[in-house]
């Protein structure tokens, strides 16, 4: 016996093509639902892929998450900055900060910051400053919005420390809703040549999730164990939670919708199926095999997935884009890594709902159904 | 014919289905061989016998019409000669091969190669051409051959109609696409379910003439049917009443190929 074979003008294929032209209304619901599902998914997952990088780059813009602080009796070392900077990487921000009390020309103590006004605007960019000082004007200062009701005039600000006088050019005002606003900020050097202070505190901002940032703080503690290495609690608490809350909503969204396209599915294909059983029952009659059957109904549900993860992935990553453009500025661009992942979910999806179906196509009376009972 | 002219036939009459004018059963020439064949069914909470210890047989080249009523069994013996299903008990043998011995597949297998159908209701598929449809047998069966195809719609009168899909076809010229489909692969056994159930007076001349025309080539047919008039073009019947099988002899009613197709 010769094996049933393709061959001359009637193929598997063309029928299949034929058949799915013919139910056209079904075959286009059901290429919905499976698009539906892959643009869903590659959607999510795209923004899976650069959802840690991205939700990192916004915690970024909330400032340090590491400080580390002198001890009480000396000030830091003057290589300080440089070995933290080496320790936590060339993308980490750090910049350091020197304190001390003052008097302003009205008689009012107030708290004057040292530190380095071009590195304090990259850590604390979410600082709403007015107009940011140039790093080269060594007299120039940012005023706390509080503090700046202490000064007789901001253009001349006039500061006593432990009796040697400085007068500073105000250029801002720096509101944060903080601490930071009863401060006057100035240059780093021009506050160490007036106090005499040098700085006690680095404030350090480390990319990456929380064992990043717990990591780091070990390595700083090894290498530097006269400091106090503190991580900012709640940012990186905050952090992380959010990450893992997003994770498990992504996770979450793909399932519940993978589970509704499922349903939708399954009832296409049923339908399908239902409508199709005299087609199958005559094919049947005619000598096809029960996995002949099967599997002629498996490449359609599996053409259909096929056809559903290359709609959806041009869909998804459309909606990927704009959802990263919407909500993190920045463009996902497609990730083909995500379609091997898209293609097995639809497929599962497909196997899922023609498991019912191929229950119907194994349980065929053709005999009765043929007679129209 | 009823059932008070018939001459029920179970386990040890069954001797009178033959061919042989002495009445005994031709088992060497038989191509449909039935030995003690039950079929049973479970119910709800009972078991319910759609055929009840058939025995009978069918030569080659033989012309047999099954009738009974709506019930009687005659869907379940067909399914069981059409390979489409198998025995619970007895000896089912075409062409000499016992197929309830048969698995699921053997028997898909066995059934392209030996039985053509005939439906009532045509069945063909709606997408596919009246040639396609001749082919899907063929795909079915082994190998697709156009020409093959041709040639078989030809031979039923629809040489100018293998491009026409079935919704642009007549009643009449779908059953003899599904007469061309069931004699494409040539197979030793021609099984037609009511072939002129859904046609016109016209049609159902047209469609005997050609089942005529395929018994005077050698043909086996088994034809289940309600039409007494087409029942009358075979030479044998064989009824069926409450799952029990009843043969005419050899001699009984018999009408002319020619009166038949008259009167048609």
């Amino acid at each position: 016996m010769t094996k049933p074979g393709l061959s001359g003008k009637l193929s598997l294929f063309g029928m299949l093509r034929r058949s799915l032209i013919h139910r056209r209304a079904r075959s286009i619901s059901a290429l919905i639902a499976m698009t539906v599902s892959a643009g869903v998914a590659t959607a999510l997952l795209t923004l899976y892929a650069d959802l840690d990088a991205k939700l990192h780059k916004e915690f970024r813009s909330f400032g340090a998450n590491i400080v580390i602080t002198a001890p009480a009796s000396a000030p830091l070392r003057p290589d300080a900055l440089a070995r933290v900077q080496d320790i936590a990487g060339k993308d980490a921000l750090a910049a350091q900060f020197a304190y001390a009390v003052a008097t302003t020309d009205t008689g009012t103590p107030v708290v004057v910051a040292g530190t380095d006004f071009a590195a304090v605007k990259r850590l604390d960019s979410w600082w709403q400053v007015d107009s940011w000082p140039e790093p080269s004007t060594a007299d120039a200062a940012l005023l706390g919005q509080r503090a700046a009701q202490f000064v007789g005039n901001e253009k001349a600000v006039a500061l006593n420390f432990a009796g040697h006088l400085i007068t500073l050019h105000g250029v801002g005002r720096i509101k944060t809703g903080g601490e930071e606003d009863s401060r006057i900020y100035m240059p780093l050097a021009a506050f160490t040549a007036w106090t005499g202070v040098g700085p006690s505190v680095i404030e350090l901002q480390m990319p990456g999730g929380a064992a990043t940032v717990e990591a780091t703080m070990a390595r700083l503690r090894q290498t530097l164990p006269e400091m106090q290495v503190q991580p900012v609690r709640q940012l990186v608490e905050g952090e992380s939670k959010i990450v893992d809350r997003t994770h498990a909503l992504m996770y979450g969204a793909v399932l519940l919708i993978a589970l509704t396209v499922a349903v939708s599915v399954l009832a296409t294909l049923s339908a399908s199926v239902l409508e199709r059983r005299r087609d199958f029952a005559l094919m049947k009659a005619l000598g096809g095999s029960q996995m002949q059957l099967m599997g002629m109904f498996l490449l359609e549900a599996l053409t259909l997935a096929l056809a559903g993860v290359a709609a959806g992935f041009v869909v998804g990553s459309a909606a990927a884009w704009a959802i990263s453009e919407g909500n993190f500025h920045t463009a996902a661009l497609p990730h083909l890594s995500v379609l091997p992942l898209v293609f097995l979910l639809n497929v599962t999806i497909a196997a899922m709902a023609a498991l019912f179906p191929a229950r119907v196509l194994r349980g065929l009376q053709p005999a009765a159904l043929l007679k129209g009972e | 014919m009823s059932v008070s002219e018939a001459k029920v036939v179970t386990g040890q009459l069954a001797n009178l289905s033959g061919n042989d004018p002495s009445g005994n059963t031709r088992d060497d020439c038989a191509v449909i061989s039935l030995k003690h064949v039950t079929r049973e069914y479970a119910g709800h909470g009972s078991v319910v016998r759609a055929l009840e210890d058939a025995t009978f047989s069918i030569v080659a080249g033989e012309w047999v019409a099954i009738t009974g009523p709506s019930g009687s069994g005659k869907s379940t013996l067909v399914n069981m000669i059409g390979c489409l299903d198998r025995p619970t008990s007895g000896e089912l043998k075409i062409d000499n091969i016992n197929t309830a011995a048969m698995t699921a597949t053997e028997l898909d297998r066995f059934r392209a190669d030996k039985i053509g159908f005939i439906f009532q209701q045509f069945h063909l598929i709606p997408y596919l051409s009246a040639l396609e449809n001749v082919m899907l047998a063929q795909y079915f069966h082994s190998m697709t051959d156009e020409t093959e195809a041709k040639t078989a719609l030809q031979r039923v009168g629809l040489g100018d109609r293998i491009s026409h899909l079935p919704s642009e076809l007549s009643g009449g010229e779908q059953q003899r696409v599904c007469i061309a489909r069931a004699l494409i692969n040539n197979p030793p056994i021609l099984l037609a379910d009511e072939p002129t159930g859904n046609l016109d007076a016209a049609n159902q001349k047209i469609v005997a003439e050609l089942l005529q025309d395929l018994h005077r080539n050698g043909h086996t047919i088994v034809m289940v049917t309600h039409d007494p008039e087409m029942a009358g073009l075979a030479q044998r019947r064989i009824a069926l009443s409450h799952g029990k099988v009843f043969c005419h002899p050899v001699g009984g009613p018999m009408v002319t190929l020619r009166r038949a197709t008259d009167r048609l």
